[in-house]
């Protein structure tokens, strides 16, 4: 049941180094993407602020390349060359391996391939027992089932080389339906524990949960899909919500904290007083009114009317239930 | 001392990266904690790390700075880019690369000596040639070894080095779902920093990205877990800004994915009972002694959990179970509304009274924690029991107040 590691108390301060590591550091890496190309050819000037601008932040250049042209980083001469001589790699840090060994252990990871991480040296860093997530909803999809396991491999697959696919489906109401789809990603919800693959019918977009495939394949007739610019292309699919917060029973922090995930603006109105937006994709909409009306009346909603309506009507019908 | 976009330490980034992505309303007087100048050189670090995430608005009180991400959108958690930012010498940086390119592959093995004699090669192609001594060089082995990259062994009266093997295929989908899903999910963010793919295949919704700045924190509680040690957490209470050192049992870590919280089950000795801390209110975990009774403790955190719908628990011994039911009724066209009582019930049990009506009942030791789901199904509460008396009066005030907000009671559309 508890996971017994090796670990010494006298190395308890190296757990800390760890993670915040230079050795993970966009610097090294920036540095190691330099070198990968000097090894080859020396740099020129233009050349090197192109791979220190692709691979390091936004204003790392202004320190990286002072470093290496001044000589305070001994890796690159004045003529662009270095005198490393090979592609530079790191082996997999300890850390990196009890990770790997840690996710090794969740059923999810037979989706992407039978990996193995055969390191025995390594004891995971966690264990499934040392972490419960306490909210998700019950009904996920079924990450042991094998046909399950097969259809998401195929489905992956066909969103990596772009192909696509004929699948078969149970719909909410149970019905079998069978759609041609070019799929364009898996989405994964925590909270609901389902992938689910969007992609195009046709001219349209669709999104079909995986759980529901009851077969698919890769589909031999040709279609005509219109291919959208990615998950970017959904900011066109947003809707937004505009609600005054009061602050009391913690709802600010709560509020900040459950529309984390989403765009959103806050700004103070008053000294418990808030007004927040927050944008949503369309489709979530019935979520998202349910979602505010959690927040009972610490939270009203101001815009749009469409919505204020919504919330209107939901709490018109519970009147109606005599509470 | 001059602004550099690396630190050395993440606790102070860690505060403000939580104050412009969770709330970002406040304006740069109000960071009061530390100095004007502590301020700008933060957000200057964040806006190079962050890039178009770091947003500003104009104020009247002046200029908000706040992280805007919808996680959503983008398949890669951006606060990661601040584990990536530690600090090093010009020293440490040139070393690294001459140690790795000299130990080439696992079947090259030296000594101290020998590694010695190959640097001062590396380098004299240079106009003032660094010098590395034999204790510098010895101490950063020293440290590789400690991170597992470098491995050394005693031959004779020597000790040689040689890299690790390590050999592995990584698959980009892979780390990019566990960097994403599982904790400590940045150190997968840098183990995808050794591939060279770049298109993404996976999105990701109702992600919250906030865990990652509680990464460090989170990796030393799974280390004294492992090892069943008591640790002494430094805890901000953060209303108060009152720290406080709590000596407990680490036992579990229960995560929210409604909210993004991540809690520490842990066992409070001087309280002698299980408590939650907000890992994200945690400034550091401190080792202290293995704890003998762990297992039992670790039993008696499982006996409780069917009867905790967050993560509050019993508040003192005896103390009884709070009872909560209500029922819920539904039309005919609405057979997803039992099926969401199902599927969200967790410790709870659901009964059909008939075709349009369902109970839910269950018994936990803080009632008020299930308050803000009960509410999810306003339209069709017909029924509610609380045993708490106050806390069921507080629901029903609750619900009038909100028919008020909307002009529901009354006919105005009255003020918060």
């Amino acid at each position: 049941m508890i996971s017994g590691l090796c670990m010494s108390s006298m190395d308890w301060k190296a757990v800390r180094q760890m993670i915040f590591s230079e050795l993970y550091s966009a610097y090294y890496n920036t540095v190691a993407a330099v070198l990968a190309a000097a090894v080859s050819h020396p740099l020129t000037d233009s050349e090197l602020r192109r791979i220190v601008g692709k691979n390091a932040f936004g204003e790392s250049a202004l320190h990286i390349l002072p470093a290496l042209k001044e000589e305070r980083w001994q890796l690159i001469r004045t003529d662009g060359t270095t005198p490393i001589r090979r592609r530079p790699d790191m082996p997999l840090t300890m850390l990196q391996r009890r990770w790997l060994k840690s996710i090794a252990m969740d059923p999810r990871i037979r989706l992407f391939g039978d990996l193995t991480f055969d390191f025995p040296e390594a004891a995971p860093l966690f264990r499934p027992e040392d972490i419960l997530v306490f909210d998700k909803y019950s009904d996920g999809d079924p990450y042991e089932d094998e046909t399950y396991i097969a259809n998401f491999r195929l489905v992956l697959d066909a969103v990596r080389k772009k192909y696509p696919l004929h699948i078969e489906m149970a719909s909410g109401k149970g019905e079998l339906l069978a759609v041609r789809i070019l799929p364009e990603r898996l989405e994964y919800s925590e909270k609901d524990d389902k992938f689910r693959l969007t992609g195009k019918e046709g001219h349209y977009a669709s999104t079909i949960n995986l759980g529901r495939i009851i077969s698919c394949r890769p589909s031999e007739e040709p279609g005509k899909y219109r291919r959208e610019p990615g998950p970017a292309g959904q900011r066109g699919r947003q809707k937004r919500v505009v609600f005054e917060l009061v602050d009391e029973r913690n709802a600010l922090e709560r509020a900040l904290m459950h529309f984390a995930h989403f765009r959103k603006q806050a700004e103070r109105t008053a000294d418990d007083r808030y007004r927040v937006t927050v944008y949503y994709d369309r489709e979530d909409e019935t979520e998202m009114v349910i979602r505010v009306l959690s927040f009972g009346p610490m939270v009203r909603v101001t815009e749009p009317r469409r919505f204020v309506g919504l919330i209107k009507q939901r709490l018109a019908d519970q009147k109606s239930c005599g509470l | 001392m001059a602004y550099s976009e690396l630190i050395k330490n993440f606790n102070r980034i860690r505060d403000y990266m939580r104050e412009f992505y969770v709330y970002g309303f406040k304006n740069r007087d109000e960071y009061t904690q530390k100095s004007a100048r502590s301020y700008d050189d933060e957000r200057r670090r964040l806006e190079s790390w962050l890039g178009d995430y770091m947003q500003f608005r104009q104020t009247p009180k002046g200029k908000n700075v706040f992280i805007s991400v919808d996680s959503r959108m983008c398949s890669h958690n951006p606060l990661y880019n601040g584990w990536k930012a530690k600090s090093f010498t010009d020293g440490d940086i040139t070393l690294h690369f001459i140690i790795f390119d000299i130990l080439c592959d696992s079947e090259v093995s030296m000594t101290l000596g020998e590694i010695m004699e190959r640097i001062d090669g590396y380098l004299s192609g240079f106009r003032m040639p660094r010098t590395y001594d034999e204790s510098t060089v010895r101490k950063k082995l020293k440290e590789y070894v400690k991170e597992g990259i470098i491995e050394a062994e005693k031959k004779g009266r020597q000790l040689v080095y040689r890299r690790a093997r390590t050999d592995c295929v990584l698959d980009k989908d892979t780390l990019d779902f566990f960097s994403e899903e599982a904790p400590c999910g940045v150190i997968g963010s840098f183990l995808l920093d050794k591939l060279d793919e770049n298109e993404d295949h996976l999105a990701f919704k109702h992600h919250y990205i906030t865990s990652a700045m509680d990464s460090e924190i989170l990796c030393e509680i799974f280390a004294a877990m492992g090892e069943k040690r008591r640790i002494i957490l430094e805890n901000m209470n953060r209303h108060t800004g009152r720290v406080t050192d709590d000596h407990v049992v680490p036992l579990r870590v229960m995560v929210s994915v409604q909210n993004g919280r991540q809690y520490l089950m842990a066992y409070s000795i001087p309280f002698r009972r299980i408590t939650s801390f907000r890992i994200d209110h945690l400034i550091s975990v401190k080792p202290d002694k293995v704890e003998e009774h762990f297992e039992e403790m670790w039993a008696e955190l499982e006996r409780m959990l069917p009867h905790m719908w967050g993560v509050s628990t019993q508040g003192r011994p005896g103390r009884p179970m709070e009872h909560v039911e209500f029922t819920i009724r539904y039309g005919d066209n609405e057979p997803h509304i039992p099926r969401r009582l199902e599927r969200e019930k967790r410790i709870g049990r659901v009964e059909h009274l008939d075709r349009n009506t369902s109970r839910f009942t269950a018994d936990v030791y803080d009632a008020s924690e299930m308050v803000p789901w009960i509410r999810t199904f306003i339209c069709r509460i017909v029924s509610i029991h609380i045993s708490d008396r106050e806390l069921e009066e507080q629901f029903r005030d609750d619900i009038r107040a909100m028919y008020e907000l909307y002009g529901l009671e009354g006919g105005e559309t009255n003020d918060i």
